[in-house]
């Protein structure tokens, strides 16, 4: 599903010279995976989830996405490529405060022109799944850390993408909200739906199939691995 | 306070971008008041420049029977009220007249008060050098060459220490300079001055006569109605008090003399401050204005505040934090509230020293036009004056309250737990019904500033058609020469020979057409009514006509023309003939020649040609025709003792003769020679004129002038545009234009200035939320549409509530109006589309820095 080949990510400093972010990524990820991206701070790993999003444009090197060539295309093509594969979920959960759960989750798909009724069916499905019901007139300040990401989550999955990126989904939760949102991520992706996750905790990484590690930009370690 | 104003400062400081936009936009709203107050202050409620001003009243003559009607006094019953009178400690005379000073071939015109001699005692005034008039100088007929100059006379002459007791030149004759008047002194009015203050003496020899000869009165005639009759109360006497004395005298006197004083009472009101009038109400409309320029000005400094308590309001999202810091650290929340006005009081005083000072500038500015239009001597005291700098402090102070206190409450009343978390400062509004929009202190702006932007644009209607108001004449390329033998000391029958002098020399230059004298130019300074009616009808003393034949007097706009006067302004004699030159020259049989509209008022059914009219009285029962002159009228002295008739000889169309005139009033013409006025102009009428020869030819028209009489005195020499442009009534429609313009632009700049800061900040602040929402899938174009949609619900509430407010303002600006309605479709369209137009690009602006917002920053800023 994905493929990067010499990916590199730097910012200019004076003289002439380059921060180096991301150096030489070369990394294959199959349809269905479910991978952790580990490494300490500044290792660059939401910096290489961005660049997967495509929200990240000033990247060198090749990115490949189901066989479409990611470096080849404008940003306009980009972001229709994105708006149809890809659902996010961040850690500061990021749902828009003055909107409410039902309207937080109808937002990504008005933004992929879908219809009202249809937008109508396709949220109250979601919010049925995730058995948020009674909590769709709620504005996000009404509701826990758990409980927000967790509609972080139905945000990411409602436009039905095939890859979900995560960057630290449980960063701002307590275990056991952690565990029930891990526990969603192995649900969808026993789905079908790929996942690639940013965590510092081996826990969580645990409940995919395998760790990527990146040190100062470079990936130092790739193996795969049993879930929990 | 010393440590709140201390940390306002440091604030301030921290932010100068902000300070200066605040300052600004405050110095701006508070400017417009400041400038306004001065003008409204100084004409309406300034103390005048004379002692204990609530003790003067004028004393005004009306006519029992018909109490709309007043008249000025003679000077034989001035003497009476001034010696039998209870109820004044002091009472005076006076009356205003043109008169020319200066040197032969230097002569300008100038206004002068003929007065009495207690004039300036009576005012409580102390002159600055000399003496005031002597009682043997007022006396009638004793013509004492005296006169007493204006303290801007003497500044004129570099305060010659030797003025008094020098020499003047008034009129072509020579008087002695025997006191100089205060500084700041003018008179009687507010800022119009005379320039020089002549005994009652000289009356009869400087009066303006703007009657014809056979109804002039002297000053010892107790018919004449030419003086206004000022007088100081006695301690303790009021208006109510003092009625009963003075009915009693009015009453004494008409018996003494039934027939000057019939049916003639006297009251009392306060003096006139703007106007000399012998009616009690004639500042009416002039004080009406006063409340609206101050209320349009208001609007002007609401929307200013407006736009700065939304400015406060951003300022307060992002010290919210700090505001829950120091709530946390135990400070009450009027301890918040105070140290957030303090921050407004200071930046209120920091716009009101700009306001102050962009305010006397302005008001400077609008003095110094209205100088160049009028040969009057204005006297505008510039600078600060106490009250100047006691309302501009009070709009500090009021815009403190209007666009601090609100936003220092609202920001005070924080969410502490909330505002302590790391997301303080984004501006974040739960708002359950979106279709309201985000900032109503916004909407109220666009709204008000709606409403000046249409009355901005109903004046630009009213200016643009007063310019091109169709006067009824056409005189071509024609040149008007006004000149004033009488200011040069010459007598009519001198006068006349040199007009007709003057008239042959202008007919014979090379290019001209045609050459005529007539001694009114529609849409002059000065027009001149008569009363008219058909001659040889009688009506019973107390009869009340409703129609012409049965006696109803028509009071009409006239004037005394040229032979070649008709084809000269390009009115053709539809019936009858024109003047011949005999007729115009010399004194001949009585003949007349009246437009369409008198024609038709006078005999409706039939034909006027070949009728006959005749002045009628004064107090005869007249169809109302006054009301439509705007321009200034003079006093008639007419009272119907002259019953010789007049032939209407020639019928011409209908002219206007003043800009407000509402219906036309109707004309009536005379030969020159039967109708001698001392101030007089000429048409001269060219074959062709270019704008490149205007200033060749009105050189050439000088030197014929110098030729014929170095001594005449020219008082203006303009091409006929050039007279229309400065015509009072169309500079008052201009400077109105002027005006609500300044105050439109003002309110559009701060009304998109407002919106386009109100949507930046709500942009920066709002990075995050664009952000994720472009992490979610949003495009660029559906952001730009999220905050296009957002300013266009602020601009659709606010173009909906101001264009009701314009329909308010219209309504209320109606009376004084030129030639549009409250509600016209121009107006009521250009100006939303205008302010639509600028509002969206001011909000265009923001939305489109918000779709270059980079997502992975956004986010990353958490």
């Amino acid at each position: 599903m994905i493929r990067l080949r010499n990916l590199e990510r730097s910012y200019p400093l004076a003289k002439g010279k380059f921060f180096y972010v991301l150096r030489d990524i070369d990394i294959e990820i199959a349809e269905g995976e479910f991978v952790s991206v580990m490494g300490p701070s500044g290792a660059g790993k939401s910096t290489l989830l961005h660049i997967l999003g495509m929200h990240d444009h000033g990247w060198t090197g090749e990115y490949f996405f189901n066989e479409t060539a990611v470096h080849h295309l404008k940003a306009k093509e980009r972001a229709t490529l994105r708006n149809e594969n890809i659902g996010f979920v961040f850690q500061q959960y990021h749902l828009l405060d003055d909107l409410t759960v039902y309207e937080n989750l109808e937002i990504p798909l008005s933004y992929r022109k879908v219809s009202k009724n249809e937008r109508s069916a396709i949220v109250a499905d979601v919010l049925d799944r995730f058995q948020i019901v009674a909590k769709k007139d709620l504005f996000p300040r009404q509701l826990s850390g758990g409980q927000q990401q967790l509609v972080g989550v139905a945000r990411a999955i409602i436009a039905n993408p095939k890859l979900i990126l995560a960057d630290e989904p449980t960063g701002n939760l307590h275990s056991s909200q952690g565990e029930e949102i891990m526990r969603l991520f192995q649900k969808l992706n026993a789905e079908g739906t790929t996942i690639i996750q940013v965590t510092h905790s081996e826990k969580n990484a645990g409940y995919g199939n395998r760790v990527i590690q990146l040190r100062d930009g470079w990936v130092v370690e790739a193996k795969s691995q049993p879930t929990n | 306070m010393t440590a709140d104003f201390k940390f306002a400062i440091r604030q301030l400081l921290k932010a100068p971008a902000f300070t200066i936009a605040a300052v600004t936009v405050l110095a701006l709203g508070i400017g417009v008041n400041t400038a306004v107050f001065s003008l409204v202050n100084t004409l309406f409620f300034a103390p005048p420049a004379y002692s204990k001003p609530h003790e003067m009243v004028q004393l005004f003559s009306q006519d029992k029977k018909d109490p709309k009607k007043f008249r000025g006094f003679s000077y034989p019953t001035y003497l009476d009220v001034r010696d039998q009178n209870t109820v004044f400690s002091g009472t005076m005379a006076f009356n205003l007249a043109f008169v020319g000073i200066g040197q032969k071939g230097d002569t300008h015109r100038a206004f002068s008060a003929v007065v009495t001699s207690n004039y300036f005692s009576v005012l409580g005034v102390p002159l600055a050098r000399g003496r005031a008039f002597l009682p043997e100088e007022e006396t009638p007929g004793r013509n004492t060459p005296v006169a007493i100059v204006s303290y801007r006379y003497w500044q004129k002459h570099d305060l010659d220490p030797g003025m008094v007791g020098s020499q003047i030149l008034i009129n072509g004759r020579s008087f002695t300079i025997v006191g100089i008047a205060p500084e700041g002194f003018v008179g009687t009015m507010q800022i119009l001055s005379p320039e020089v203050w002549l005994p009652m003496s000289v009356y009869d020899q400087v009066a303006n006569d703007f009657s014809s000869d056979e109804s002039k009165t002297t000053l010892t005639d107790r018919t004449g109605t030419q003086l206004r009759i000022l007088g100081r109360f006695k301690p303790g006497m009021t208006a109510a008090t003092a009625k009963p004395a003075l009915e009693g005298l009015a009453a004494n006197l008409e018996t003494a003399y039934p027939v000057e004083q019939k049916d003639q009472t006297f009251l009392t009101a306060p003096v006139a401050r703007n106007s000399v009038s012998n009616n009690p109400k004639a500042e009416g409309g002039l004080k009406a204005i006063a409340p609206l320029l101050l209320g349009m000005a208001v609007i002007v400094l609401l929307v200013a505040c407006l736009n700065l308590a939304n400015m406060l309001l951003a300022r307060g999202t992002a010290r919210r934090k700090e505001v829950a810091i120091r709530l946390a650290l135990g400070g009450s929340r009027w301890r918040i509230v105070r140290q957030l006005l303090v921050e407004g009081f200071v930046l209120a005083m920091l716009g009101g020293i700009g306001g102050l000072i962009l305010g006397l500038w302005s008001s400077d500015l609008l003095v110094a036009s209205m100088r160049r239009l009028m040969p009057l001597d204005i006297v505008w005291l510039s600078g600060p004056s106490p009250a100047i700098l006691a309302a501009t402090f009070g709009f500090c102070l009021l815009g403190t309250l209007m666009f601090a206190l609100g936003p220092a409450l609202k920001i005070s009343r924080s969410a502490l737990v909330f505002d302590l978390k790391e997301h303080a400062g984004e501006d974040v509004v739960r708002r359950r019904w979106k279709f309201l929009p985000r900032n109503p202190l916004v909407v109220v702006q666009i709204a008000f500033s709606l409403a000046l932007i249409t009355a901005a644009a109903l004046f630009i209607r009213g200016a643009g058609k007063a310019a091109s108001v169709d006067t009824g004449i056409k005189p071509g390329a024609s040149f008007v020469l006004e000149v004033d033998a009488s200011l040069a000391g010459y007598d009519p029958k001198r006068s006349q020979e040199l007009y007709r002098n003057l008239s042959e020399k202008l007919a014979a230059l090379p290019g001209v057409e045609h050459v005529s004298i007539t001694a009114i130019v529609p849409f002059g300074m000065f027009d001149v009514s008569r009363k008219v009616e058909r001659a040889g009808i009688h009506p019973a003393p107390d009869a009340k006509p409703s129609t012409a034949a049965e006696g109803l007097a028509f009071d009409t706009p006239w004037t005394s023309v040229g032979a070649d006067y008709f084809s000269t302004v390009g009115l053709p004699v539809i019936r009858g003939r024109a003047f011949t030159e005999a007729e115009a020259t010399q004194p001949g049989p009585k003949v007349a020649i009246i437009d369409e509209i008198l024609a038709k008022k006078l005999w409706p059914e039939g034909d006027a040609l070949g009728q006959r009219i005749q002045y009628a009285a004064s107090n005869a029962p007249s169809a109302s025709g006054n009301d439509a002159h705007a321009g200034g009228s003079a006093d008639l002295n007419e009272t119907g003792k002259n019953q010789e008739t007049i032939e209407i000889v020639g019928i011409v169309p209908a002219t206007r003769h003043a800009l407000f005139e509402k219906d036309l009033a109707g004309s009536i013409y005379l030969p020159f020679a039967r109708g001698f006025q001392s101030d007089v102009s000429f048409f001269v009428r060219f074959h062709s004129l270019d704008s490149k020869n205007e200033v060749a030819t009105a050189n050439l028209l000088r030197r014929t002038v110098q030729e014929v009489d170095p001594a005449l005195p020219i008082l203006a020499l303009r091409t006929f545009a050039q007279h229309l442009d400065s015509n009072l009534d169309l500079w008052l429609v201009r400077a109105g234009a002027a005006l609500f313009s300044i105050f439109g632009v003002l309110a559009l700049g701060l009304a998109v200035v407002g919106l386009y800061g109100v949507k930046a900040y709500s942009v920066a602040r709002r990075t995050r939320e664009i952000g994720i929402r472009m992490a979610l899938g949003a495009q660029a174009g559906a952001v730009l549409r999220m905050i296009m949609r957002e300013g266009s619900i602020m601009l659709i509430a606010g173009v909906s509530m101001g264009l009701l407010l314009a329909v308010a303002t219209g309504k209320i600006l109606s009376g004084i109006l030129y030639g549009v309605s409250a509600l016209d479709p121009v107006a009521f369209t250009v100006a939303p589309l205008l302010l639509t137009a600028a509002a969206l690009i001011a909000t265009w602006l923001p939305a489109r820095r918000a779709t270059r917002v980079n997502p992975v920053q956004a986010l990353r800023s958490e």
